[in-house]
């Protein structure tokens, strides 16, 4: 049948199945890891975030917390790079139209500011960061990458907050090395105290 | 077989060798990324395994346990669209992954559309037009008629040829 006389939807369900039917294969070790699922026995449960198992190569830092006072901190927006800006801005930009600078500013107005840096290292195309702080990705904050190393400075108010990163838009990956929490789904999110 | 039905795990082991890599593409698309596709496949097996008493054709095994697969993917998709409605899916971020110079798909641009598809829908094209099943494999498997199963094909590429537009043409 001529390409001219076939269904439209086969012709361009042929063009995806090109990428999509490129077969994916799990190594052995599946088989082995099943055997041993089924003899432990254990109750089936799937998670549904993404494993602490490490992106490669990969590893993560605890977040970096600076404590400043207002002028201090007023200082070092100053003099924090382009990006660390662009990246602080994202989280503290209050309403559209604002001027960057203003928003940077609208951070020292508490007592003491906290500056936390946020360190991602792994292999990524996109790294964001999520948390109570940006209200859950409304505005997420993305990370800016250097050597391989990902990074946000993001002003936080003391307390608890509840943190994630999101790689490459998709992929839901708590600090392992942070203590963390779970969401009745059993999302699991890292937690880091400021000021106290 | 009839090993692993008087439950060997090593002879079940096997037998799962076998199956692996024909569901393994099947979970990937469906769930969108290996490592949830592996976790899902595994739990899949693990139920197929402990139900083994139930499988009343060992010689259609293959289908019996692709319904399990096909289950789990749903249960899976659907939880975790519960779960992503508090959750932001960075999509501009996404976007963000340069495109093909000639306008071309990429296989991230294919399963990001993918993924945007209702769950039925999911599964009807892949099982159409990945897998190759015929409607009377894909009604058996999922146990839908085959009108409503063409319906959800139809469909599905309408909506993934709207994607695949809006993408190239960001």
């Amino acid at each position: 049948m001529s390409e001219r006389h076939r269904d439209p939807d086969d012709v361009f369900a042929e063009r995806l199945a090109r990428l999509l039917g490129r077969p994916e294969r799990f190594g052995d070790e599946f088989e082995q890891s099943l055997a041993a699922a089924i003899r432990a026995d254990r109750p089936i449960r799937v998670r549904l975030v993404p494993r602490a198992r490490p992106l490669t190569p990969s590893w993560w830092r605890m977040p970096t917390i600076v404590r400043l006072s207002p002028i201090a901190a007023a200082a070092l927006a100053a003099a924090l790079t382009g990006v660390a800006i662009l990246g602080t801005l994202r989280v503290a930009r209050p309403e559209a139209g604002d001027r960057p600078r203003a928003a940077i500013t609208s951070g020292v107005v508490h007592d003491t500011v906290t500056f936390v840096r946020f360190v991602f290292v792994g292999q990524a195309r996109t790294v964001s960061l999520v948390g109570d702080f940006n209200r859950w990705g409304a505005d997420p904050t993305p990370l800016v990458a250097a050597n391989g190393v990902w990074t946000a400075s993001v002003p936080l108010q003391n307390g608890r907050h509840e943190y994630a990163f999101i790689v490459d838009g998709a992929r839901w990956v708590p600090d392992p090395l942070a203590p963390t929490s779970s969401d009745e789904f059993d999302t699991k999110s890292s937690i880091v105290m400021v000021g106290t | 077989m009839a090993a692993a039905i008087r439950g060997d795990v090593d002879a079940f082991a096997e037998l799962s060798r076998r199956y692996r890599d024909t569901y393994s593409r099947f979970a990937v698309r469906m769930v969108g990324n290996r490592d949830d596709a592996e976790d899902v496949l595994q739990s899949a097996f693990i139920r197929a395994y402990r139900a083994l008493d139930r499988c009343r054709d060992p010689d259609r095994f293959g289908g019996w346990l692709y319904q399990i697969v096909a289950n789990e993917c749903r249960s899976f998709v659907i939880r975790r669209s519960r779960r992503d409605r508090r959750m932001v899916h960075d999509e501009l971020l996404l976007r963000d992954a340069p495109a093909p110079a000639d306008g071309s798909d990429t296989l991230e641009d294919v399963q990001y559309a993918l993924d945007q598809l209702d769950v039925d829908q999911r599964e009807a094209f892949l099982m159409k037009h990945i897998e190759q099943l015929s409607y009377e494999e894909m009604s058996e498997i999922t146990g839908d008629g085959i009108s409503a199963l063409k319906m959800r094909v139809k469909r599905a590429c309408a909506r993934l040829r709207q994607l695949l537009e809006e993408v190239h043409d960001v």
